[in-house]
């Protein structure tokens, strides 16, 4: 298992945290526990670069909520940049890909 | 002190006569002073075991005078039951056959009944013509060695009953474990006329609660409800949200049986439940069984939130997925949609319910290689057309072959009905 590290920048469009390693259990609460100290305002963007993360279990999908979650309790958007293709096919079959924004990579995620 | 020029070389050079006699008189007295106090005991036998001389700190250490044991008393005499035991059977032997032992401990009997541990070694002096004369025995005190090993053996003792006491309270732990899991899941399903059913349940570790879930009950003279489902998550927080998933579903269908009206129910009870930084949800599928006497069939209508779709196998050898695109994870939004699907079973046919631990299980050394639907399908087609209880059985088989690579719990139900010749079977 790869440890998880999470490196938050900030982009025109808002916060970008990039995930990288196993966003799972029993690690992905790291995830969770690091979303409520993201400054994110009204009408601003999260976005969860997924470029590095090499697997996603249902913890890992319960985080990814989470971030929505809060996202939309500051009234801010969020989006998933470049979801590798085994994830993708997860958030299709439980309906997640209907409630976030999905985009090829990062620069797509963070265009205005 | 010392003023004068001389005096100094006068002193000095009594100081060495001194100290040259003081040392001489050390080597001519150390002989005999050093053997009868040394600080262990000394002991010379003859060949049959009789004690030729000992010294006195032997005597001192065995409370006995001299007379009583010079010439009156052997070796062997000396030794507590024990030690006289091990003297013939390895120390006497051993000794005769190399001609000197080392570090054998003995236990002393004293005069006043007491027992002293030792350890003894001994030497056979030989004569000219290499026959042997006597033995020489050397005996240590043992005493602070004994207690020290005694001080070890109790630490051991107390090491043995912690760690047995860990055990104890593992296994304690492990039946709480296995009870609650117990009541995450029915005990037996209940016969459904016309209708066959099976399922099997196979948790990824045994001391790790379940997420998978799975039921069937009646719901009125003619309807069975039946659901299967994944908790996202491990550990005892998602096993929670088992037992409030697994509770209100039932409660839900015995108001509304409509799966769809089920799921949306438990999907407002798992959302209102936790909503917050720790979000928590469900996929199921729910699905509600008819069978009708007269055709001999059984209508299937069921709906899925967010879980992969079940496999119909059919009687006439083919198999394939009841897609239900679109569903929503349960709990997880105020406002989830739920997709359904309908099917009919016709004699022959079964429907499979199945987690996610089936289709991810891994089939090569990393995580890249998964078992996956398409697998799962073609396992389908071959076992098309048989009951439940043999589908089941066989994915079980499945279940062992993937051996570690079964990473999640998983769970099965299959639900079908029997094929008119073992429905006759059945009749007679």
């Amino acid at each position: 298992m790869s440890p998880l590290t999470i490196t938050t920048r900030d982009a025109m469009t808002g916060p970008v945290l990039e995930i990288i390693g196993d966003l799972a259990y029993p690690h992905a609460t790291e995830l969770t526990a690091l979303l409520p100290t993201i400054a994110l305002r009204p009408g601003q963007r999260l976005v969860l670069d997924l470029a590095g993360m090499e697997f996603c279990d249902s913890s890992g999908i319960s985080a990814l909520i989470a971030a929505r979650n809060l996202a939309h309790a500051a009234r801010a958007d969020v989006a998933l940049a470049a979801v590798p293709a085994h994830t993708l096919r997860v958030l299709r079959v439980v309906g997640l890909d209907q409630i976030f924004s999905l985009h090829p990579d990062r620069d797509a995620a963070t265009r205005p | 002190m010392c003023r004068t020029g001389q005096q100094p070389h006068q002193q000095g050079a009594g100081d060495e006569r001194t100290a040259h006699a003081a040392f001489a008189a050390l080597l001519e007295d150390s002989a005999e002073e050093l053997y009868e106090s040394a600080p262990c005991g000394y002991l010379s036998t003859l060949m049959d075991g009789t004690i030729a001389k000992i010294n006195a700190t032997l005597l001192r250490w065995l409370r006995l005078e001299r007379d009583a044991v010079v010439g009156r008393m052997r070796f062997t005499d000396l030794l507590s039951v024990g030690g006289k035991l091990y003297h013939e059977t390895h120390f006497a032997p051993l000794l005769r056959m190399q001609g000197e032992i080392g570090g054998i401990a003995l236990e002393l009997r004293r005069g006043d009944g007491g027992r002293m541990p030792v350890l003894a070694s001994s030497v056979i002096k030989q004569g000219g013509n290499g026959e042997p004369l006597l033995v020489r025995t050397t005996l240590f005190d043992a005493r602070d060695r004994r207690a020290y090993e005694a001080e070890l053996l109790r630490a051991r003792k107390v090491a043995e009953e912690a760690r047995r006491q860990a055990e104890a309270d593992r296994a304690r732990l492990q039946d709480a474990l296995a009870a609650l899991q117990q009541s995450l899941l029915p005990d037996s399903l209940p016969p459904v006329p016309g209708v066959e059913t099976a399922v099997h349940y196979r948790a990824a570790s045994p001391d790790r609660l379940g997420g998978d879930f799975y039921d069937l009950f009646p719901v009125d003279g003619e309807r069975f409800a039946f659901f299967l489902g994944d908790v996202c998550g491990k550990g005892p927080q998602a096993a929670a949200v088992t037992s409030l998933t697994r509770y209100t579903l039932r409660a839900a269908a015995l108001h509304d049986p409509d799966p769809v009206s089920a799921l949306t129910t438990l999907n407002k009870v798992l959302h209102e439940r936790y909503t917050g930084g720790d979000p928590r949800y469900c996929t199921a599928i729910f699905g509600l069984v008819e069978p009708d006497a007269a055709s001999g069939r059984a209508t299937v209508r069921l709906a899925s939130g967010g879980h992969p779709s079940a496999l119909v196998l059919r009687a006439d050898g083919t198999a394939g997925f009841l897609p239900t695109p679109g569903g929503f994870l349960v709990g997880a939004l105020p406002d989830a949609r739920f997709a359904t699907a309908d099917t009919v079973l016709a004699p022959g046919d079964t429907l499979l319910l199945y987690t996610d631990g089936l289709t991810e299980a891994r089939t090569g050394e990393d995580r890249g290689s998964l078992y996956g639907d398409e697998a799962l399908r073609d396992f389908a087609v071959g076992h098309a057309g048989q009951p439940p209880r043999a589908v089941i059985e066989a994915l079980t088989g499945l279940l062992d072959d993937f051996g570690d690579g079964l990473d999640d719990d998983t769970a099965l139900l299959a639900l079908g009905v029997p094929a008119p010749d073992l429905r006759t079977r059945n009749r007679e």
